[in-house]
């Protein structure tokens, strides 16, 4: 087997989780709260995956150290209805996973068919 | 209970919104029967356990939260333009980490730190400049 470095330039972050992938993916259409984001990450993924409050905001402090999400202030913002939005870097990032997912998804069909030949 | 042993900076941001979801997704669950409750209580409280791991470990390696208030408030009026504001978050984010990092005496993480500030700092540079915001 080849072993093949990767230049510097050509070193991508690391694949993200499917709970963060599901958070950057909600908040790419709009700021949501906690709660919310639980239900929209429910549809988006036909209800396959319900994030607990534990891991949704273990996910939520890290996106929010990494600036990828920050809080979103509105006039009635009360405590417990905080709602994230997400950054710029946040949805670059967004956008960089699924390119890396989209070419995966490519690669895999075309083996699929060559294989089904 | 559970909460109660998250470390006292992630309880000072969460807490309240952790209780709001919670309270919110058990009632929904409630309603949903007896057995399908008890799921949602097993899937939270392990959710809870995993978080909990997740809060200490950051705590311990990057210290306190360092998205202190000041970089969340809502902006006033004329404030700098959002991308502007997010790449001088992201200075004070890389530089909270690198003095973090020199006070624990990891200068390995040290180095990755200067060197993401040093960035973070011309991309800042790079924006004022295309604002025509001076320094």
């Amino acid at each position: 087997m080849r072993h093949v470095a990767l230049q510097p330039d050509e070193i991508q972050g690391k694949p993200l989780t499917e709970p963060v992938l599901l958070i950057l993916m909600s908040l790419a259409a709009q700021p949501r709260h906690g709660y919310a984001l639980i239900k929209d990450i429910e549809t988006l993924s036909s209800h396959r995956v319900r994030l607990s409050t534990g891991t949704l905001y273990g996910a939520l402090r890290r996106l929010l150290d990494d600036l990828w999400i920050a809080r979103f202030e509105q006039e009635d913002t009360s405590r417990d209805k905080q709602a994230y939005r997400l950054t710029t870097e946040g949805r670059r990032q967004l956008q960089m996973e699924l390119e890396r997912l989209k070419q995966l998804t490519r690669l895999g069909m075309a083996r699929l068919r060559v294989t089904e030949v | 209970m559970l909460l109660g042993m998250y470390p006292k900076d992630h309880r000072a941001w969460f807490a309240a919104e952790m209780q709001s979801v919670f309270e919110e997704s058990a009632q929904e669950h409630r309603k949903r029967g007896g057995a399908r409750y008890l799921r949602f209580l097993l899937a939270e409280c392990a959710g809870l356990v995993g978080g909990l791991g997740g809060a200490w470990a950051a705590k311990l390696t990057r210290g306190a939260y360092t998205h202190h208030p000041q970089l969340v408030r809502p902006s006033p009026a004329t404030a700098l333009p959002q991308e502007v504001q997010e790449a001088q978050d992201r200075v004070t984010i890389h530089l909270n980490s690198l003095l973090h990092a020199i006070s624990h005496h990891d200068f390995v993480k040290a180095r990755t730190c200067a060197a993401e500030e040093q960035k973070a700092r011309e991309d800042l540079r790079l924006l004022r400049a295309r604002y025509g915001i001076a320094e």
